[in-house]
């Protein structure tokens, strides 16, 4: 399956930045290779930032095909190039594809479900198909791991053999390290704790072959190791701060939006695109692979920080963690097989329809049915045509012919199978415009939700974490303080922050709005100069921030302090008996206790600011810090220009309803959002 | 608990001032600007008290501030489409929420999680099959089209809020009646409704509110200048001259529209904070 997907991404694949550099290296090498002159590989070092190994092996690979012109030299930062020699760049692949399928085959040992997760991964895919240097290396990071744990903390062969792994992972590429970084923290801890000293050696064997084997495979250090080393590694202080990385833009965050989107590739390169899903295991795995592999979980968390870090956010880099990522996906996923199975198991379907009292329908159904007519009317139908719509190109230029039931028409068509969907490119979307509504094909579905889901709903969930715990921290911190004996003023000051609940959320924004405005806000004019915000993603998410917890934390202030004011004094009395300090009272008395009253006031701000608009819309953040709703908003507004767009707008609805029927569900088997809503 | 020393009194009190002045300055900055008449379009250097202080800005907004309504005209707007929106939502509501509260019929459980569910959505979820369905039923640019849609936004979540009023109402009272031979609708009207009336009223403020400071879609539907509402005047006045804007002029009427919302709130605070936390 593995060797399937990666050989059909070496045919159709589009060149990529950066394959030209790596090709044009491995030429050089195959040239020396092929004249026989060994000493040049001490001096051959084409894009130094990286060590030579991975190329020197693309190197060996195209040494025995006809040589070819070789490539021009151009800058990083240059676009990828047109053309490559041929077959040279179909080897190159290759060879790559065969690392990436071993380490498919390796991990499939350790974990079947995993295996396949990583053999239907779009980016892996892509990353090790492409004349890049991250196959060699990520093949051998998990030889390294998996060695290590089967020689378990003794010298003995598998320990060489992970040894070796490293120092040749090291020679190809240094980001992998952090899965060494993994391992000797692992072993000190873990030999800390049992006090045998001696448990070290092995360690600093390993460490010491590594070093000796990285040296042995790098020849361009051979002759002045020490400064050459240096100048590889610090080339990446000055990358960092060139204007290629700089005006990237991408935000601390980016790696989730790698994580959770496919890698988009024209040529249907990719059969199935899951990338997304196999995220969301992932996240729910996560417990389990600290239980069950807490090596690869300490691994996944190393390298997970490492890259919210690193100022360089290229794509390929989140290579360095999709091992434990995809075992954490296929642990995931086993325990959502597992739950769905034991709920479905122990339903007990005759308890339920014997519940079911038909009498008492007949009595409420005359009650139900004003409401009932109005919420079809105003809701349901609603919902079911915007499900209609979605399948559709349906737009403000096609207007006439959807009023006219074009809509309907085509949907029933199109269902029937008797109109072909093809699905447009997102691009297309937006630029053409058809005049009458056609039939698109849940293929559209699809391909709005790989292009919006991944960035703007990371960031929309990133958002609501961020906002709903600053507002949480304020509120509890205030509450807290007010409800202290003895503090004076506290009517006052309760009246006094409530303000921002009291006031409308759009006036709200408009408040701050004046205080933010770029060039002529007050904190502008206070400062004498222009803040332009807007440019630096970092600083814009700080902006929305700040303005979202004046929004939001007077709410969860008062549910806080209604639910201290529940908690009798004299528990404290008892716990201050004890000798408990003031952070074990909120710990064991005060937390436990406000918990069940503050989570509902939790999810409501958590539902709020996901859905959050009116400030978005007043502050006018740069795209792509925008929540779903506004997304759909500017894509549907009939007043702009660039809107207009109803059938995108209405997919990105149901994608909103989608998402927030999860989280009511969710909530909802808290059961403390609501009584009752769980079949009683 | 001890009583804190002066010096924890101290620093309490000056966390409090902290705090106060991040709730307090921001709404300050909107506030003297209502009252500054030295400026045009946006201050040119930072104050924190009006250059000449005025109350000509805010009489000027009271008597025109759009083209052809006065703030009476647009307060009318206001009240009659979030009132309309506030009144279709409890009248078409009202008894779906006594069933709710009320029989135990089947669908009941699956019923509530849609009204929650229906609670939690953002205005926008069902916007665009709206605007076509009231474009095709030529109500788009109506009034009567915009109290639709405000009720639509706003009627899961009153009906919500109603069922939580009237299971609050003792059972005993209720059951007392049927025995005595009172039909449901008796005593739902008997018995019921008079005692779940306030918390109701509140369900209704909710309602109003909704539609009242909403905007974004306001300016979707109306298009005819004497049909615009306060908060779209608002918004109105802001994105047609940009940065041009007589802005004191802007704050004003954010200021006039946004005080008898705030009264109200801080009056009601405890019952629209249950209403809102869609507590039972």
């Amino acid at each position: 399956m593995a060797l399937f997907t990666r050989l059909r991404a070496v045919e159709r694949l589009d060149i990529d930045y950066d394959e030209d550099d790596y090709l044009r290296a491995g030429q050089q090498y195959a040239t020396a290779i092929a004249v026989g002159r060994w000493e040049d590989f001490t001096q051959l070092n084409y894009r130094p930032e990286h060590p030579p190994l991975a190329k020197i092996v693309y190197g060996f690979a195209l040494a025995s095909l006809p040589p070819a012109p070789e490539i021009p030299a151009r800058p990083t930062t240059a676009q990828p190039a047109p053309r490559l020699p041929q077959p040279h760049l179909t080897v190159a692949r290759s060879v790559a594809a065969a690392f990436g399928t071993l380490q498919v085959a390796l991990l499939s040992f350790l974990n079947p479900l995993a295996g396949l997760i990583l053999a239907i991964h779009t980016r892996e895919i892509k990353y090790t198909t492409e004349v890049m240097l991250e196959a060699l290396p990520s093949l051998l990071s998990l030889i390294v791991i998996m060695a290590y744990q089967k020689a378990g903390n003794k010298w003995n062969a598998w320990l060489m053999l992970s040894a070796i792994a490293l120092g040749l992972m090291a020679a190809s590429k240094y980001l992998y390290g952090v899965v060494g970084l993994a391992i000797v923290i692992w072993h000190v801890r873990l030999e800390w704790r049992n006090r045998d000293w001696r448990a070290f050696w092995p360690l600093v064997a390993w460490g010491l072959l590594a070093l000796i084997i990285f040296y042995l495979t790098d020849p361009y250090l051979w002759p002045d190791p020490v400064n050459r080393l240096r100048e590889s590694v610090f080339y990446h202080t000055g990358y960092a701060q060139s204007t290629g990385v700089v005006s990237a833009g991408l935000p601390v965050w980016q790696p989730f939006v790698w994580l959770f989107g496919a890698a988009q590739e024209r040529n249907a390169v990719f059969v199935v695109a899951f990338d997304f899903f196999i995220a969301l295991f992932a996240l729910r795995g996560l417990q389990r692979l600290r239980q069950r592999h807490p090596l690869y979980a300490l691994w996944f968390a190393l390298a997970f920080g490492f890259l919210l870090v690193w100022p360089t956010k290229w794509p390929q880099y989140i290579l360095i963690l999709t091992v434990p990522f995809t075992l954490a996906a296929a642990e995931g996923m086993r325990a959502t097989f597992d739950s769905i199975y034991a709920q479905w198991s122990t339903y007990d379907w005759r308890k339920v329809s014997a519940q079911w009292n038909w009498k008492e329908l007949k009595t409420a159904l005359p009650w139900l049915a004003p409401g009932m007519v109005v919420l079809v009317a105003l809701a349901l139908y609603p919902l079911v045509y915007q499900g209609a719509m979605a399948l559709t190109d349906f737009n403000s230029l096609a207007i006439r012919d959807g009023l006219n039931g074009g809509v309907w028409r085509e949907v029933g068509l199109g269902l029937t199978g008797q109109v072909a969907g093809d699905t447009p490119a997102i691009d297309d979307l937006f630029s053409q415009r058809p005049t009458t509504v056609h039939y698109r094909g849940f293929g559209l579905l699809w391909s709005i939700f790989s292009w919006a889901i991944p960035e703007f709903l990371v960031f929309n969930i990133l958002w609501m974490i961020l906002a709903v715990s600053l507002q949480t921290g304020l509120g509890l911190g205030v509450a807290l303080l007010l409800n202290r004996p003895g503090v004076r003023g506290k009517v006052f000051w309760r009246t006094l922050y409530v303000l921002p609940w009291a006031i409308p959320e759009f006036v709200g924004a408009l408040i701050w709005f004046n205080i933010f405005e770029p060039s002529k806000g007050w904190l502008s004019l206070a400062l004498g100069r222009e803040i332009p915000w807007g440019d630096n993603p970092h600083l814009a998410l700080g902006v929305l921030l700040v303005a979202a917890t004046w929004l939001g934390w007077p709410l969860l202030m008062l549910a806080a302090t209604a639910g201290l004011q529940q908690i009798p004094p004299e528990v404290y009395e008892a716990a201050e008996l004890d000798g408990a300090t003031a952070w074990e009272q909120f710990r064991a008395v005060t937390w436990p206790m406000l918990w069940p009253l503050l989570a509902p006031a939790l999810i409501i701000r958590a539902i709020f600011t996901f859905n959050q608009f009116y400030l978005f819309y007043m502050l006018r953040p740069p795209w792509p810090l925008l929540t779903l709703t506004n997304l759909s908003f500017i894509t549907f507004n009939t007043n702009e220009r660039g809107g207009g767009l109803f059938a995108l707008s209405a997919t990105l609805n149901l994608f909103i309803v989608v998402v927030l029927a999860i989280v009511v569900s969710v909530s909802d088997r808290w059961g403390q959002t609501s009584e009752g809503v769980t079949y009683a | 608990m001890r009583k804190p020393t002066l010096a924890q009194q101290v620093l309490s009190q000056l966390t409090l001032l902290a705090v106060g002045l991040f709730v307090c300055l921001p709404i300050w900055g909107l506030i003297y600007m209502a009252f500054d008449g030295s400026f045009k379009g946006w201050p040119n250097e930072f104050r924190l008290w009006p250059k000449e202080l005025t109350f000509s800005v805010i009489q000027q907004v009271w008597e025109k501030p759009a083209q052809s309504l006065s703030f009476i005209g647009l307060l009318r707007n206001s009240l009659l489409v979030s009132g309309g929106a506030a009144v279709l939502c409890v009248l078409c509501g009202l008894s779906m929420a006594y069933a709710f509260a009320q029989f135990r019929f089947p669908g009941r459980a699956l019923g509530l999680w849609v009204l929650l569910l229906g609670a939690m959505l953002p205005p926008i979820a069902l916007m665009t099959p709206l605007y076509l369905l009231l474009t095709a039923l030529q109500l788009r640019t109506t009034q009567l089209g915009l109290v639709l849609v405000y009720a639509s936004f706003a009627m899961p979540f009153c009906v919500w809020n109603m069922r939580a009023a009237f299971q609050a109402v003792p059972n005993e009272l209720e059951e007392a009646a049927l025995l005595e031979g009172a039909g449901h609708f008796t005593v739902f009207w008997r018995v019921t409704l008079p005692l779940a009336a306030p918390a109701i009223a509140v369900a209704a403020l909710v309602a109003f509110l909704t539609g009242y400071t909403e905007f974004a879609f306001g300016w979707l539907f109306v298009s005819k200048g004497d049909q615009v509402t306060l908060a779209m005047a608002v918004s109105g006045m802001l994105t047609s001259l940009g940065l041009a804007n007589a802005w004191s002029n802007v704050a004003a009427l954010a200021l006039l529209m946004s005080v008898p919302v705030v009264g109200l709130c801080l009056v009601l605070q405890r019952y629209l904070l249950k209403a809102y936390l869609v507590a039972d």
